[in-house]
């Protein structure tokens, strides 16, 4: 009898409550997507590059499921509320009849474990599905065809998750349980709306919005004018100052929303909009709390769903190889690799291969202090850089006051030149005109034919951080007026060299294998004449054939290269590496944000959901009354569905606001780049209607809902037919 | 002081409640009219159906069968949509609790049956005013019934029941929850509103002192009508009360405390 009781309770609250059931199943999902992270597709590619990494992110997931537990711990306790409420009525009645606390508590426990099972089942089943589909999309999208996706049911994530959503759901029951311990029968049978109404003051909500204005406002201009100013403390003092902001902002609002809605006598007949303001206000002011925390869950949500989806704008750069050359990059003795990469199992990988000579320049000497003295002057080019300045640097420099580089894509083109000169140009590195040469033609560049006295100032592409390293105006600017009135810009050992303009940089190989930022292309024999041969090294670079590329893909033919490399004890870096490593940064730096941001969101839709029902049900009464009024069901549908639509607006409002704004703050900060990515519009578009999306069918369930409560209503006041 | 014509008929209404097995027979083919201009009371002890006559007429309820004729329109055959037309502006309700909306302030409620039907306020600012003075409740027009008393409420209820100028005003034992004196108030103020403005009341009650304000007074008992007590042009209201406290003596064969 007891067990039947159960779970004819527990059938019922499944039926008569979708949105309770569907925050249990959405906990229950997200706890089993963070934890089969593992399992991704991209994780499992991304642990053979760059383990350690990977290694770190997952370590750091127990941290984000334990924050997930605790904000859905939340959630739950607020679900189970609303459940309990909806039948505080029924409970009230089992007492009344006799049945003992302790026994209907245990009940309760009962059903709600029950219930979990349920929501378990279904929870397991939609996050199995939906890390399955997100694994499956993410291998396609920047897999490029190398990611294969396998079917992946984690297990540990399965009992992680049980456990910890049995834990929370458990002692959410307790908690609500020993409440209703305390709770008199009377209290039960008469679950109504606090009857606290008021009036409330128009200057005292003035002034609270005002105040919430006012620090809502110190708050943006925070995070958009000192976000860099003692970074942690200002980001810290600005989210304060804006919690608290949108709370007195949201209590004022609330209350003079119904003020205004009263006041406006001729309008005040028109329909049921005043009982619609009413409602409203009764929504939002006396729960201004609850109804501020989801405005501020939805500013985190959309600066964090902005953040992590500007991650994924950054993808472009992973698959561009605009500078990158070299698949494969192979050190060792020049001969022996040389004849590895010529041999018959291995020349079915290479094409372009390319020996890349590399040393530094010899030293003149040492100066008394031990000093290298260098072979280079370039005075004159730095002279015509310091000239291209801003006045402000210019003015710095001139009165000798500048004291180190640094190279950022903040200083002025001419700025970081000065700076990598500076730091580079007492013994460059050199690179023989030849092997440049090779690379050139890899690429079907024109080669460079230098004179005698030519030389080229190589830029690394991959380390400044300049749009074209090409093309830097400044530079082409002073290589042109130089050329014109035949000045030397440069000399090495009394030599004057001209600098040549407008040669294509390139990476010099497959990765990271040489971090230079500059380097001077001489011709060979100069090369030959000024390196120095302690420090003179070679690299092998080549490409996988154009022909098996367009049979296999790339990353087939990679993956078979890279064993045979490995096989023949050879050091190597491959494209997949720098692939891989770029790749780790967008999935970490997007995954679990974007994880956080849309918890963020379901949480604070839910919130709302629920209390809007809450409210709802628990004035019901007043519908009754509107329908012996004359209010057809129709009119009062209309209401509802503007009740919705106004109190899922204003959190919302608030929230873009505030979001746009720190959205704003991280792009000035740079913590979010933008810059001109094609892909920047559609990104915004998609993950805006995601949002949209989310927030509609939350809008839309809660109508729904709360409609149905109206048709049952007309129903029960034609009773008996 | 009574009108001529009738202004309702209830032709052999019958309402049966539970289905086959279980049948509570509350009205059993109960026929009056309603004059047009008149003071109708109903009394009857508890369990004889009073509540579910009456919400028979106000349309809140379908009757089993059985007629409800208003002004000659059988109201009790109307769908949903005209029901709603006539609910709130032919016909105003009074409750025993009132059924003030809570969040919505004196003012806001005692015109909520003009806004349900769309009705321009311009015209009916002349009549709130009218009716808070004549109520005397204009100075709680503009607080929410939480800070009302009873009295208090239940008048701005009889504001709201009068705003549309209903044809009738149905009440249902509208004293119920009222203390002697803020009960007397009423009344009082509903026999003004009946003999000045001609307006029709019909109310259910099972209180004898209540009853003594009305014009006349029909008698139910296990869902039928059985007797009728008319008040004299020449009698005072304590001497109908006397009668009507004789006449449920002899019916109840005991105190009116039965009703
Ligand atoms: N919803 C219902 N379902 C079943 N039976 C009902 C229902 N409402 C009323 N009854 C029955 O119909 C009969 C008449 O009830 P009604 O409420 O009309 O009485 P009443 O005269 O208003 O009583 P009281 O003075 O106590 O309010 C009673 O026997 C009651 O039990
Ligand atoms: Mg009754």
């Amino acid at each position: 009898m007891f067990f039947k009781l159960i779970i004819r309770n527990a059938k019922r609250s499944l039926k008569e409550n979708l949105i309770y059931f569907a925050t249990l199943v959405v906990a229950v999902a997200s706890f089993y997507i963070i934890l089969s992270l593992e399992k991704q597709d991209v994780i499992i590619f991304l642990k053979e590059f760059e383990s350690d990494a990977i290694n770190k992110l997952l370590a750091l997931m127990p941290i984000v499921y334990g924050f997930a537990l605790f904000l859905l711990f939340f959630l739950i306790l607020f679900a189970n509320r609303y459940q309990l409420n909806r039948r505080s009525k029924e409970f009230g009645m089992y007492l009344l009849l006799g049945m003992r606390k302790e026994r209907l508590i245990l009940q309760l426990l009962a059903e709600g474990m029950f219930i979990s099972i349920w929501a378990l089942i279904s929870g397991l089943f939609i996050g199995a599905f939906l890390a399955e589909l997100i694994s499956l999309t993410v291998a396609k999208l920047v897999g490029q065809g190398i990611i294969s996706h396998q079917f992946s049911l984690s297990l540990t994530a399965i009992v992680f998750t049980v456990i910890g959503f049995l834990l929370i759901q458990f002692i959410a029951l307790l908690i609500l349980g020993g409440k209703l311990f305390y709770q008199e029968i009377y209290q039960l049978l008469n679950d109504q709306m606090d009857k606290k109404q008021e009036m409330g003051d128009v200057k005292g909500n003035i002034f609270h919005i005002f105040i919430g204005t006012v620090l809502l406002v110190i708050a943006y201009w925070l995070a958009l004018f000192r976000f860099n100013e003692v970074e942690g403390f200002i980001l810290f003092l600005a989210l304060i100052l804006g919690c608290i902001g949108t709370i007195f902002f949201i209590k004022g609002f609330g209350k003079l929303l119904g003020i205004m809605a009263s006041r406006s006598e001729k309008k005040s007949t028109k329909g049921l909009r005043t009982f619609t303001f009413r409602q409203f206000q009764e929504n939002v002011a006396h729960k201004y709390l609850s109804v501020s925390v989801t405005s501020i869950l939805m500013t985190l949500s959309i600066i964090l769903i902005a953040d992590g989806a500007s991650s994924i704008l950054s993808l472009d750069k992973v698959y561009n190889r605009e500078t990158s050359v070299y698949d494969f990059t192979v050190y060792g003795e020049k001969e022996k690799v040389e004849q590895l990469l010529n041999s018959e199992e291995m020349a079915p990988y290479v094409a372009d291969l390319n020996l890349l000579e590399i040393g530094h320049m010899k030293r003149k000497g040492e100066d008394a202090d031990g000093m290298s003295i260098s072979m280079v002057d370039w005075s004159k080019l730095r002279e015509e850089l310091i000239l291209a300045l801003p006045r402000k640097e210019r003015e710095l420099f001139e009165s000798g006051d500048i004291q180190g580089y640094t190279i950022s894509p903040d200083n002025p083109d001419a700025l970081n030149l000065l700076g990598i000169l500076e730091i580079d140009a007492t013994i460059p590195y050199l690179i023989p005109e030849s092997s440049y040469n090779r690379l050139l033609e890899a690429v079907d560049e024109e080669p460079l034919n230098l004179q005698a006295n030519e030389m080229v100032l190589y830029l690394n592409p991959d380390l400044l951080p300049m749009e074209q390293v090409d093309n830097i105006p400044v530079l082409e600017q002073i290589f042109k007026n130089a050329a014109q009135s035949k000045e030397n810009l440069l000399t090495i050992d009394g030599t004057a060299f001209f600098l040549r303009p407008s040669v294509p940089m390139r990476g010099l190989v497959a990765d990271r294998s040489i971090e230079i930022h500059s380097a001077f292309i001489v011709p060979d024999q100069v090369f030959e004449q000024l390196v120095n041969r302690e420090t003179y090294e070679t690299y092998w670079n080549f490409r996988i054939p154009k022909k098996l590329q367009d049979e296999q893909g790339l990353m087939m033919p990679m993956k078979e290269a890279s064993e045979k490399l490995s096989a023949a004890g050879f050091g190597f870096e491959s494209y997949l590496h720098n692939f891989g490593r770029q790749l780790f940064y967008v999935v970490a730096g997007s995954y679990t944000i974007l994880y956080m941001g849309i918890l963020f969101l379901i949480i604070a839709c839910t919130v709302l959901a629920l209390q809007f029902l809450t409210q709802m049900k628990q004035t019901k009464n007043r519908f009754l009354t509107l329908s012996m009024l004359g209010a057809k069901r129709e009119q009062m549908k209309k209401s509802l569905r503007m009740q919705v639509l106004l109190t899922f607006l204003l959190p919302i409002s608030l929230a873009v606001v505030s979001g746009a704004v720190g959205i704003w703050g991280l792009i000035k900060a740079v913590f979010i780049r933008i810059d001109n990515n094609p892909l920047l519009f559609p990104m915004s578009i998609f993950f805006a209607c995601i949002v949209l999306g989310i927030f509609s069918i939350y809008g839309m369930a809660v109508s729904r809902t709360a409609e149905g409560e109206i048709d049952k209503l007309r129903w029960k006041t034609n009773v008996g037919e | 002081m009574i009108g001529q014509g009738k202004l309702l008929e209830i032709q052999d209404l019958r309402k049966n409640y539970g289905n086959k097995g279980h049948v509570t027979r509350a009205l059993n083919g109960v026929s009056f009219d309603v004059l047009k201009g008149e003071f109708l009371g109903i009394m009857g002890p508890s369990g004889s159906g009073k509540t579910t006559l009456l919400n028979c007429i106000a349309t809140i309820m379908k009757p089993t069968s059985g007629r409800v004729l208003l002004k000659g329109d059988n109201i009790s055959s109307f769908d949903s949509k005209r029901l709603a037309e006539y609910r709130g502006s032919r016909i105003g309700y009074l409750f025993q609790d009132f059924e003030l909306l809570d969040n919505l302030t004196g003012k806001e409620n005692i015109l909520l049956p003009l806004s349900i039907h769309g009705v321009d306020f311009a015209k009916a600012r002349e009549k709130l005013h009218e009716l808070a003075t004549f109520l005397e409740i204009t100075d709680v027009l503009n607080k929410f019934p939480s800070q009302m008393s009873g009295g208090q409420k239940q008048r701005v209820a009889v504001a709201r029941s009068l705003i549309s100028e209903p044809d009738i005003v149905l009440a249902d034992e509208p004293t119920g929850a009222l203390d002697t004196r803020s009960a007397r108030n009423l009344m009082n103020k509903l026999t003004e509103i009946n003999r000045k403005n001609e307006r029709t009341i019909l109310m259910v009650t099972h209180d004898a002192n209540a009853a003594s304000f009305c014009s006349r007074i029909l008698f139910i008992q296990d869902g039928v009508i059985f007797h009728e007590l008319r008040r004299q042009q020449s009698e005072s209201r304590e001497e109908f009360y006397e009668r009507i406290l004789q006449l449920l003596a002899q019916l109840g064969g005991g105190s009116a405390n039965v009703l």
